[in-house]
């Protein structure tokens, strides 16, 4: 309990320093202003704003990354809100009441108890992480290479059973996703796998590249098909706090979104998707009059913001404690953290406990500041909104272009963007979703390595992976919940808590 | 363009009734394919010292047995294909690609382009890509170019340094000689925000001899 104060002291100390304080609220406030843009998730807008992190301190860098996190995602739910346009999976939810709200001339409201319930569940989850972080670091050392694998696999099953769609179709993104991961030199024989020869290929598939072709890119393809078909609300903002009323029918949301999200965050395989939708199904069926739903209901707000903030947050457990990213934004803090030079994993928090505990400590000073400069700022936001999509997406574009040029000054990462964007733009087409393809990329490399490890350590037997109980647990875990998801009862279930 | 396929009656039995799966799984399959031939020359190795071919051959073997799962699956009643806008996707490719081989000195084969900075990169991605919408207008195109592209000069030349070319190489002797690479960078930048501001002004007076951009451009 004393190590736990001390810690977080030791991670205050160190985000409010005032360059810290200033490297926060500046990413908070790019990263709403870029993630305000309809079409533009959290994805696309840390691919799109790396660069400026570069010149900065590897602890300013983390704690500006996080902040253009938070900022994207509070960015995110506004455009839901006023617009009707989720900038990302999680937001769809927050769309569904949000926007039902603002036509009733309640979107102050709406975005107030957003705000709100998302400082709540931001300072609940900063808890969490500092609760947890120091035992599951202990847990990370009795972990092998074959329990890292099992442990992949888990969180790549879970990202089949999350995904919407058809399951097969989720399995072959993921499988499509390793595949493109081994593209490159291999590690261990030196030898140049699937690069046509080309020199730019020998390092691998640039993650960022991939996600902002994928998110970036072939989202304005894909929005440019449904031209205009922008809602915005005209009606009067209304006021920005909630009032009494509001409060006591939210509170209780708030908690029970903040627990939800909490505990699927921190499950490896995107889980924090699933945090705003179950929160609303949660919702929906505790509510007296379930009608009210999706006619403005502002618990339908309050619950999966909540979730979705303490699930960004949580997200950040596995990547600290064991070094596995679960979704494509921590993949995208991977890249962040290697180019200062740190490896994330178990080793950050003893070797950089400056870095680790300032970062959680920022985490939130971040949701802070997301409080205090959105609600004030929300005409601004309006206003930017209501500029046509036309000069939009032009705008978006060149950003995307300039972004990843300067990450590698490499102009052929600008002209990947384009192939991935086109790819992208195929795959909705065909009816795949993405974000299983990107958890396969982001986990590929690592399963390979531990992959290789497991089999050199148990002389070629696959049998390790099943002798070794932790391991086995994982994988039954991974199996039990494969054969679930293809039950067609459960299957129809989940079809329902996604269509809603 | 728009591909979407007839339905195609119930008493047709073995005709492929979900052409979104149907095509899917056939890019799956190629895909697979593709893969599998890159990987031809390269050794498996045995569970106990794996070669670098083993893991993608599972992999795309993997793949290509969900298209041919997804392939099979067509004969079912499924989704149709969705109608697509070639217009969005050609302009936009042609965008970024544009912007890749101008920022610096690009050669394919006979084909060399002098390096032209971020100065003539950014507008030109900014108007080609803004032809992607039918609704497309060319004067307010180039005001937006023109006023976005200094400021992201100054953003990331001026206040990040980032290695990134601003400027065509071959304009650099119309500066006095002894102006640093900043003092350049400021001037184009206020250059061509002046033009902005005055295509802004100037356009206003005729707006009747504005050609319309969105009349000729039809949906995709």
């Amino acid at each position: 309990m004393g190590d736990f104060f001390s810690n977080l002291s030791l991670g205050f100390g160190v985000a409010l320093s005032l360059q810290n304080l200033g490297l926060a609220f500046l990413g908070c406030l790019v990263g709403t202003l870029i993630g305000v843009l309809p079409g533009v998730g959290p994805i696309a807008t840390i691919a799109m704003l790396l660069p400026i992190t570069f010149g900065l301190d590897p602890v300013g860098a983390l704690i500006m990354l996080a902040g253009i996190y938070y900022g994207a995602q509070y960015g995110g739910s506004t455009t839901a809100i006023l617009v009707n346009i989720p900038g990302e999976a999680t937001s769809v939810v927050t769309a569904l009441d949000g926007h039902q709200m603002a036509r009733q001339g309640r979107a102050g409201v709406a975005l107030g108890i957003a705000a709100i319930g998302s400082f709540f569940a931001g300072t609940v989850a900063t808890l969490v992480i500092a609760a947890l972080g120091a035992p599951l670091t202990k847990l990370a050392l009795i972990f092998g290479p074959a329990e890292y694998f099992s442990l992949m696999v888990m969180g790549l099953v879970f990202a089949v059973v999350l995904a919407r769609g058809s399951i097969l179709k989720a399995i072959a993104m993921i499988l499509v996703g390793v595949l493109l991961s081994t593209v490159g030199t291999d590690l261990e024989t030196g030898q140049e796998r699937m690069t046509f020869g080309l020199s730019f290929l020998s390092d691998g598939i640039d993650f960022a590249v991939l996600a902002m072709g994928i998110f970036g890119i072939a989202e304005v393809m894909r929005n440019l098909d449904n031209t205009e078909a922008r809602d915005i609300v005209h009606k009067a903002i209304g006021r920005l706090l909630p009032n009494k009323e509001d409060f006591k029918q939210s509170y209780a949301s708030v908690i029970r979104g903040t627990v939800i999200g909490s505990i699927l965050g921190i499950l490896p395989g995107n889980g924090a998707v699933l945090g705003p939708f179950a929160s609303y199904t949660v919702e929906k069926k505790l509510a007296k009059d379930p009608r009210r739903f999706g006619r403005g209901a502002i618990e339908g707000v309050a619950g999966p913001e909540s979730a979705n903030n303490a699930g960004a947050q949580t997200s950040f457990i596995p990547l600290l404690t064991l070094g596995i990213p679960p979704n494509a934004v921590m993949a995208l803090m991977v890249g962040a953290m290697t180019i200062h030079g740190i490896v994330p994993g178990p080793q950050v928090m003893t070797r950089n406990p400056n870095l680790f505990w300032g970062m959680i400590a920022s985490m939130w000073v971040g949701n802070l500041m997301l409080l205090v400069i959105n609600l004030p700022m929300v005409g601004m936001w309006v206003r930017l909104l209501k500029v046509p999509y036309r000069l939009m997406f032009p705008a978006i574009l060149m950003f995307c272009a300039i972004g990843i040029y300067s990450i590698n000054s490499l102009p052929t990462d600008v002209m990947f963007i384009a192939l991935f964007g086109l790819v992208g733009y195929l795959l909705i087409k065909l009816g795949f979703e993405p974000a299983p393809m990107l958890l396969g990329f982001v986990l590929g490399k690592l399963m390979e390595e531990n992959l290789r490890r497991a089999l050199i350590i148990s002389r070629g037997s696959l049998a390790t992976f099943i002798e070794r109980p932790v391991s086995a647990g994982l994988l039954a875990v991974a199996l039990v919940l494969l054969v679930l998801a293809l039950l067609p009862s459960i299957r129809k279930g989940r079809d329902e808590v996604f269509t809603e | 363009m728009p591909t979407s396929h007839e339905r195609s009656s119930p008493e047709r039995r073995w005709s492929i009734r979900a052409p979104q799966n149907f095509a899917g799984g056939i890019s799956l399959i190629a895909l697979a394919a593709l893969a599998l031939w890159l990987m031809s020359d390269l050794p498996r190795g045995t569970l106990r010292s794996m070669g670098p071919a083993m893991l993608p051959d599972w992999l795309a073997i993997g793949v290509g047995l969900a298209g041919l799962a997804l392939v099979a699956s067509s004969f079912k009643p499924g989704e149709a294909l969705e109608r697509w806008s070639l217009r969005g996707v050609f302009f936009i490719l042609l965008a970024i690609v544009g912007f890749a081989v101008t920022i610096r000195p690009f050669a394919l084969g006979p084909i060399a382009i002098p390096g032209l900075g971020l100065a003539v990169a950014g507008p030109l991605a900014i108007i080609v890509s803004g032809f992607a919408t039918p609704e497309a207008r060319l004067r307010e195109l180039v005001i937006l170019a023109l006023g976005l592209t200094p400021f992201c000069m100054l953003l990331f030349g001026d206040l990040l340094n980032l290695p990134i070319p601003i400027f065509p190489q071959s304009l650099t002797g119309l500066f006095p000689a002894d102006w640093s690479q900043k003092a350049v960078l400021r001037a184009t930048a206020a250059l061509m925000i002046v033009g902005a501001a005055a295509v802004f002004f100037l356009g206003r007076g005729h707006k009747a001899d504005q050609v319309d951009v969105a009349v000729q451009g039809g949906r995709g």
